[in-house]
């Protein structure tokens, strides 16, 4: 019987060793191993990424970096990585989307790199995707791509009315009244929520956050964000806009059968408007996106990620060396563009040859020069809230109300403000007016 | 809790030695001891997989998250028990999203358990044929997971698509389903859809045992099908409803799946504080998890409060 004890104990023992091992999924957060060969661990979701570290590993006998595939940010991978920072045994590496950045360095999940980073580093890339990845003098990790953006539009319904793509704002209003008066069942576009709205926003340098010394300043209320709001609003207010959610069925639908006009969003949109509208295949073009100032050409921009560095790396080294190595490597990127429609924030990959060829779907049409031109016209001042999932959210239960009519852009954004600022305050960040 | 038996106190026959047939054992385990070994793979588990997330929660909404400057650092917590407790029902949105399931309860449970009730009356009819059919008709939406009926249904009740809504403009009338006011009850439909089917087997098991001389003298008696069915029937499978109310109650508090799926598609009828669970949820996104845990233990308390409270008085003691 003594015997059975102990074999019940040692079994309970070993189940729960057993489910503690579960309960910490084995990553390595960036170790060197006995024969001097560092390790490290990379999460992410992009397609392509596997296939990345493998080119990697091949071409650099010195680092082994480990691939693991977890869910998009959004739909549970974040929320691993953060929880996988609190029980200390987060990899050295992990996908993480610009909006999404400042939230993980406020909850103290990034670690900073800036010593491993030279100025030539810095120098390779775009100066807008830079500053989404460095908070003042730190850097958190290496930018992928960027989503620089531009206006889509269906040439057969602009064509059918004699349309030409809008140059302005203004324009673009004609354009909206036009279309609905020729079929009321068409509409010029559908409503644009969190990081799309954003983009609208970002063209017209209407920041939302920016910091002042060790305050944080949220601005989602300013007069700029007001004229942006406004324009919507009246556009929506006048029935000129459908309410087909967007990346909801029925919008994919409306893309293909004319109900919908136009799409105002990032380069990534095309794979989007591609893979969801079969029946949209010749009909759709891209134009650069209409102006607030004509003079003054600018453009917005709907996500990106990087590759950023976790709290708790021991090598940061080879895990820098292997971030900016995925974000400029020209062969590897090269796929990366055919697998998951990146878009280089490297300068030098924007003339890849990936980024330069007719696209069947768009009539024929060669996009990325008006993407490439789109990138340079990027403001740089743009700064992410360090709530941004929550101020998100916050901005959408309003959003989602304006556009239906019950509630106004305006107020969706002062409200936004308001909630961020009380979240804010009540964890101890400094705000300032 | 269980003494194990001192060194000392071995068994005084010798070993080997047989009483009575058993074999003797060289250091008898206590008897409390032994049910608790048999045990041990469950409790292990119930205390590692169960209480230590409940006890983890608990006691993490005890503090709050101090952060400070632009706060690029950890943040720190501060114990304070209170705090999240008090922000909590000072949170019109919290408060409103408790309300809101409550609403939803009083209204989805009883007329789901209504209509389980009946489908199991029905189903138990001596006249009713095609049992095993409808048994199984009622029960697959059951076996539909919760995030893909809501998926159907929201094809069903979007604008866009609405079948439902393009049968009705043929009379000139549409159905709002997202509206403000009409959302909460589009997502009790569907709710219902899953889980009626379900509830009616549970009811209809019951029914199962009712003994069939009861049913016999109630018919000799000269009691039609609708008297027995409410003299008899019903109060034989009050149990089974006491415990489906239950489990419905706990359900709708914690609403998530149906409202999550519709949000995007909602107009913003759906805020992303519709339900007490979303609401904590909002709080695991601004990355202030005590305040998350906070409302959590605040829920459970409710529903606990009320699921004892509704055993209380429906809890005299069942007369066959």
């Amino acid at each position: 019987m003594k015997s059975t004890v102990a074999r019940v104990a040692s079994a309970v023992g070993a189940l729960a060793l057993t489910l503690t091992a579960a309960g910490c999924g084995g990553s390595d957060d960036g170790s060197s191993s006995a024969d001097g060969k560092s390790s490290v661990t990379f999460w992410g979701w992009a397609p392509g990424y596997a296939q990345a570290v493998k080119a990697f590993n091949a071409s650099h006998p010195d680092i082994k970096v480990t691939y693991q595939a977890v869910q998009p940010g959004a739909k549970g991978g974040y929320q691993k990585m953060l929880n996988a920072v609190k029980a200390g045994n987060a990899p050295c590496l992990a996908q993480l989307g610009y909006e999404t950045l400042p939230s993980f360095a406020a909850q103290g999940a990034l670690q900073d790199v800036s010593a491993e980073v030279s100025a030539d580093d810095q120098a390779d890339f775009q100066e807008a995707a830079w500053k989404s990845v460095s908070l003042g003098e730190q850097v958190f990790g290496a930018p992928v791509d960027t989503g620089p953006m531009a206006l889509f539009y269906n040439k057969k319904v602009f064509d059918k009315l004699g349309l030409k793509p809008p140059a302005t704002w203004a324009e673009y209003r004609t354009a909206a009244e036009k279309i609905h008066a020729a079929d009321p069942k068409h509409y010029v576009s559908s409503p644009y929520l969190n990081y799309d709205y954003a983009g609208l926003a970002w063209q017209a340098d209407a920041g939302w956050f920016a910091t002042k010394g060790d305050a944080w300043q949220v601005t989602m209320d300013s007069p700029g964000n007001k004229k942006i709001a406004d324009y919507w609003q009246g556009l929506a207010d006048d029935h000129l806009i459908s309410n087909a959610p967007m990346y909801d069925q029925g919008w994919y639908t409306g893309l293909g059968n004319g109900d919908i006009a136009t799409v105002v969003g990032a380069v990534w949109q095309a794979g989007v408007i591609k893979g969801g509208t079969k029946a949209g295949a010749g009909q759709w073009a891209v134009a650069p996106m209409p102006q607030w100032d004509a003079n003054a050409p600018k453009a917005g921009n709907a996500g990106g990620s990087a590759t950023a560095v976790l709290k708790g790396c021991d090598d940061t080294k080879a895990a820098w060396e292997f971030a900016h190595w995925l974000s400029t490597d020209p062969t590897t990127y090269g796929t990366l563009i055919e697998k998951a429609a990146l878009y280089p924030a490297a300068k030098k990959l924007l003339d890849l040859p990936q980024l330069n060829k007719a696209d069947p779907y768009f009539g024929g049409q060669n996009i990325y020069p008006v993407f490439a031109e789109a990138a340079a016209q990027v403001g740089t001042d743009w700064t992410w809230g360090p709530l941004m999932t929550k101020t998100a959210a916050d901005l959408d239960d309003g959003l989602g109300k304006a556009w239906a009519g019950k509630s106004s852009i305006a107020d969706a954004l002062s409200d936004a403000q308001k909630k961020t600022l009380a979240e804010m305050g009540k964890q101890g960040l400094k705000t300032t007016p | 809790m269980s003494h194990s038996s001192a060194p000392g106190a071995v068994a005084a026959a010798p070993p080997g030695a047989r009483a009575s047939g058993r074999p003797v054992r060289h250091r008898p385990l206590s008897r409390a001891a032994k049910p608790l070994l048999f045990c041990a793979p469950f409790l292990v588990l119930f205390a590692g997989m169960y209480l230590a997330p409940i006890i983890y929660a608990a006691v993490s909404s005890l503090s709050t998250i101090r952060r400070s400057g632009l706060g690029l650092t950890a943040p720190t917590k501060v114990f304070d028990p209170l705090g999240n407790y008090t922000r909590a029902l000072h949170d019109d949105a919290f408060i409103g999203s408790l309300g809101r399931v409550a609403l939803f309860g009083v209204v989805q449970v009883p007329v789901m358990l209504g209509l389980a009730l009946g489908l199991a009356l029905l189903l138990d009819a001596k006249s009713a044929r095609g049992k095993g059919f409808f048994r199984l008709a009622g029960f697959l939406p059951y076996a539909v997971p919760g995030v893909s009926a809501a998926l159907i249904w929201s094809f069903m009740y979007s604008p866009l698509s609405s079948p439902v809504n393009r049968l009705l403009a043929h009379a000139g009338v549409t159905m709002p389903f997202f509206g403000s006011d009409v959302v909460l009850w589009s997502v009790a439909n569907i709710v219902t859809w899953s889980w009626a089917g379900y509830n009616t087997i549970i009811i209809y098991a019951a029914l199962q045992s009712i003994p069939a001389e009861v049913l016999e003298a109630a018919r000799v008696d000269g009691a039609g099908a609708f008297r027995t069915a409410w003299s008899i029937k019903v109060p034989a499978v009050r149990g089974a409803l006491v415990l489906t109310t239950v489990f419905s109650v706990i359900g709708s508090a914690q609403l998530f799946n149906e409202p999550a799926v519709l949000q995007p598609v909602s107009a913003g009828s759906i805020s992303s504080a519709f339900t007490p669970i979303m609401s904590a949820q909002s709080a695991v996104a601004a990355g202030n998890y005590p305040y998350a845990a906070a409302q959590s233990v605040i829920l459970a308390l409710l529903v606990g409060v009320v699921s004892i409270t509704f055993f209380k008085i429906t809890g005299r003691r069942e007369s066959a």
